[in-house]
């Protein structure tokens, strides 16, 4: 209500202050080492080939909430957002973000893009991690072993909201991980991935910050949590922490960038656009932060320059980090962003009564 | 009437003093509202139009009915108890393939909210029927997905086909529509929202209560200390106000968790086993003592500046004339600090109950409040109706609470300074 109300609010301002510049393009995405790697890897190579180019990089929370007010009230000051793929096929859908020419990278993609709106960026992982430390004797390996406290006594980190968690929960109640959304299409499917997640219940502690599962694991408030795979990556390749990925399980969830329908810039943030998803691109993004393209062309890239992560003294492999690499993608289930935009409202309500309880 | 009045009072020139008195009166007025007119429009476009739009928006199912107003004409007729006619499903049919493509996609979204699923049949349908060219239809569609012979989907359509509708308000309290219009309780294992507003309604009065229990004798101090205490003491409620929010959450994970300093210390002076740490981060107990450390200004500033008129002559008469302390404190100066107490309990409470950003952080498993619901369908389902709804709710309750706290202690009785 408050978002609703101050979108309006500044929607109204800003109509009557129309004092932007016309050439700056608002680049918006997630913060933090993620926004890093892609300032180094697009924006500023993208400034270095267009030096009247200006790209003024700003943060959000992710969600359509901002966008929508924007395109409503008429008033657009986002050009170029960075999306997950679930709000990129609602986006599309209701008309929030522009049309794209997808010729250039269509064919080289590792799964096809989910809207005609977006340019590929990256895949990430929601991946289940440890600290050797914690387990000096027998080490988890599987994604049962996340869900069993007998032989893994100790506390799970998971996140507050349902994605990820559920197809977690079947993998490690013995689904494959290439059948999770044929099951959890069902109801039974459903019932069954909160009848495992029931067995870890007493034993969890929620986070909802990105950075706070590696402080759970760290401090030793939790054995083992998910994590988004890059920030665990950035963990062990630059503070030299001692964690352990299980790959097992891992899922894969794709990020998209978007124009903004009714932006000021189109045609500039299109043009930034096609330039951040070139496959040298997407490879340069990977020096900087262990998240896996989602071009083909852009692994080989990396696969032929190792050692390719660049680290003060010294530079290091990348692709034993990746979610994507070869052997990851075996056992990874990959996110279905469909079946979220179906059926997420629905699932998190009852993730709610679940966690509540 | 008074007699001796003849006529109405003229003056020199004739014209009643009256008509002349608002004559020259009216320059003023129109001056004086001049200066208030910026601060009208203000408020008018800043506060009254987005309420007024959410309160209709809560209520507002008028678009879907422009995407399919035929089939849902058609649909009327339906009786329920079988799969459609073939006529209903080819007005169905008409409408998603002529109608444009961002229509239908606003439309999947809303009608993903009656039924889960929606929205890709939907989409795929849209995608798919550009290759139909002729009749029967019922059959091709439901060649095309299986979904369009699933009963539920139909009788989904039931709730939406009035432009208004209660929908959005029986959600944010666990009840629906069902096919037939009829209100029934949501799912059992998604009735959240009950639940949430109790907890709300809960944390907040606790939250407000601990602020008063800690804020009052601050206030009492530093309202009776010599300057010079009172001054770092007005300091030390103040510094931690003007620290931003998010740090102070932070700071108070790093403290409660479960390996934090409180339990450390508890451990390292043998108060509690190690295995039988508290756990005080990431549930309800985290979000009360968050909330309580962070709303504490709001209760001591008022109070603080209420208690600073009470004169201290008061209680030394009462204390004079042979009352004890407790009972001078209880029949003299509790009685003045009265219009602080109300004052800084509306601010906490009406500040806790919306809530949103300390919840999320700290509430883990049950410390979530409405505010972050509210917060999920703005940005995620973009189910703004719904939002609205449990909004208005909220703006309700506030307006209610309001209203009985004016019957019983009067709105003159509060007091910010």
């Amino acid at each position: 209500m408050f978002k609703l109300l101050k979108a309006s609010f500044l929607g109204l301002i800003a109509m009557a202050f129309t004092a932007t510049s016309y050439a700056d393009i608002t680049f918006v995405s997630w913060g933090g080492a993620y926004t890093a790697s892609q300032q180094k890897a697009y924006v500023d190579t993208y400034v270095s080939l267009n030096p009247d180019a200006k790209i003024t990089v700003e943060n959000y929370n992710g969600g359509l909430g901002e966008i929508k007010a924007q395109v409503e009230a008429g008033n657009v000051t986002w050009d170029v957002v960075d999306v997950l793929p679930d709000q990129a096929i609602t986006g599309c859908d209701e008309g929030l973000f522009e049309k794209v020419d997808q010729s250039s990278f269509i064919n080289d993609m590792v799964v096809p893009p989910v809207s005609d709106c977006v340019v590929p960026q990256i895949f990430w992982a929601y991946t289940v991690f440890y600290d050797k430390a914690a387990f000096p004797g027998k080490k988890p390996k599987k994604m049962k072993d996340f869900f069993d406290t007998k032989k893994f006594p100790g506390k799970r980190g998971i996140h507050t909201w349902a994605q990820a968690n559920i197809e977690m929960a079947l993998v490690g109640d013995g689904v494959k991980a290439k059948d999770v959304y044929e099951v959890m299409s069902t109801p039974e499917g459903i019932d069954r991935a909160f009848a495992k997640l029931d067995t870890i219940k007493n034993d969890v502690v929620f986070w909802s910050a990105g950075s706070k599962p590696l402080e759970l694991v760290s401090s030793g408030e939790v054995v083992m949590a998910i994590a988004y795979n890059g920030r665990i990556g950035a963990a062990i390749l630059s503070e030299g922490k001692d964690f352990e990925y299980i790959w097992d399980g891992t899922v894969l969830e794709q990020e998209y960038l978007v124009a903004i329908k009714g932006g000021k810039n189109t045609a500039e943030a299109l043009d930034f656009m096609a330039h951040a998803s070139t496959a040298t691109a997407l490879a340069e993004q990977a020096k900087y932060i262990p998240y896996g393209p989602m071009r083909k062309s852009s692994i080989d890239i990396i696969k032929k320059g190792e050692p390719w992560f660049i680290k003060y003294g010294g530079d290091i492999d990348i692709m034993p980090h990746m979610p994507t690499h070869p052997k990851v993608l075996k056992k990874a289930v990959i996110g279905n962003p469909v079946w979220w935009a179906d059926n997420g409202a629905e699932v998190n309500e009852r993730f709610g009564v679940w966690k509540g309880n | 009437m008074n007699e001796t009045t003849v006529g109405p009072i003229l003056t020199s020139d004739g014209i009643p003093l009256k008509v002349s008195l608002q004559k020259s009166e009216r320059k003023n007025k129109i001056r004086a509202f001049l200066l208030v007119v910026p601060l009208l429009f203000f408020i008018l476009f800043t506060f009254l139009i987005p309420i007024g739009d959410m309160l209709l928006r809560s209520v507002d199912d008028s678009y879907i009915n422009t995407v399919f107003p035929k089939t849902f004409e058609e649909y009327k007729k339906w009786d329920k108890q079988d799969l459609p006619s073939e006529e209903l499903y080819k007005t169905m049919f008409f409408e998603i393939k002529e109608g444009s493509g961002y229509s239908i996609g606003k439309a999947t979204t809303r009608m993903n909210y009656a039924k889960s699923g929606w929205k890709s049949l939907l989409k795929k349908s849209k995608r798919k029927f550009k290759k139909i060219e002729d009749g029967p239809y019922k059959e091709q569609m439901i060649v095309i997905d299986k979904r369009w012979a699933d009963m539920e989907y139909w009788k989904a359509i039931g709730v939406m086909v009035d432009p208004t509708t209660a929908g959005y308000y029986l959600n944010a309290i666990d009840l629906k529509y069902n096919a037939d219009k009829e209100i029934i309780r949501q799912k059992e294992n998604r009735r959240i929202y009950i639940k949430t507003w109790i907890k709300t309604f809960k944390v907040s009065v606790l939250v407000m209560f601990f602020c008063l229990i800690l804020g009052y004798p601050i206030s009492y101090l530093l309202a009776t200390l010599p300057l010079k205490y009172s001054n770092l003491l007005m300091i030390c409620v103040l510094l931690p106000f003007w620290t931003s929010l998010l740090v102070r959450t932070v700071a108070w994970m790093v403290m409660l968790q479960q390996k934090g300093v409180f339990n450390n210390l508890l451990v390292m002076s043998h108060i509690i086993a190690d295995e039988n740490r508290f756990q005080l981060m990431y549930n309800q107990t985290a979000t009360i003592i968050v909330m309580t450390q962070i709303l504490l200004p709001f209760m001591v500033l008022p109070l603080y500046s209420v208690m600073k008129t009470i004169s201290p002559n008061y209680m030394r008469a009462a204390l004079n004339l042979g009352a004890s302390p407790l009972h001078a404190f209880y029949k003299v100066y509790m009685p003045n600090s009265i219009p602080g107490v109300s004052a800084g309990c509306m601010l906490v409470f009406i500040l806790a109950i919306g809530y949103y950003i300390t919840p999320e952080l700290v509430g883990g498993k049950d410390g979530q409040m409405i505010g972050n619901w509210i917060a999920y369908h703005l940005k995620t389902t973009l189910n703004w109706g719904l939002c609205a709804a449990l909004g208005a709710i909220l703006l309700g309750v506030l307006t209610v609470l309001y209203w009985v706290y004016n019957k019983l202690v009067g709105i003159e009785n509060i007091k910010l300074g």
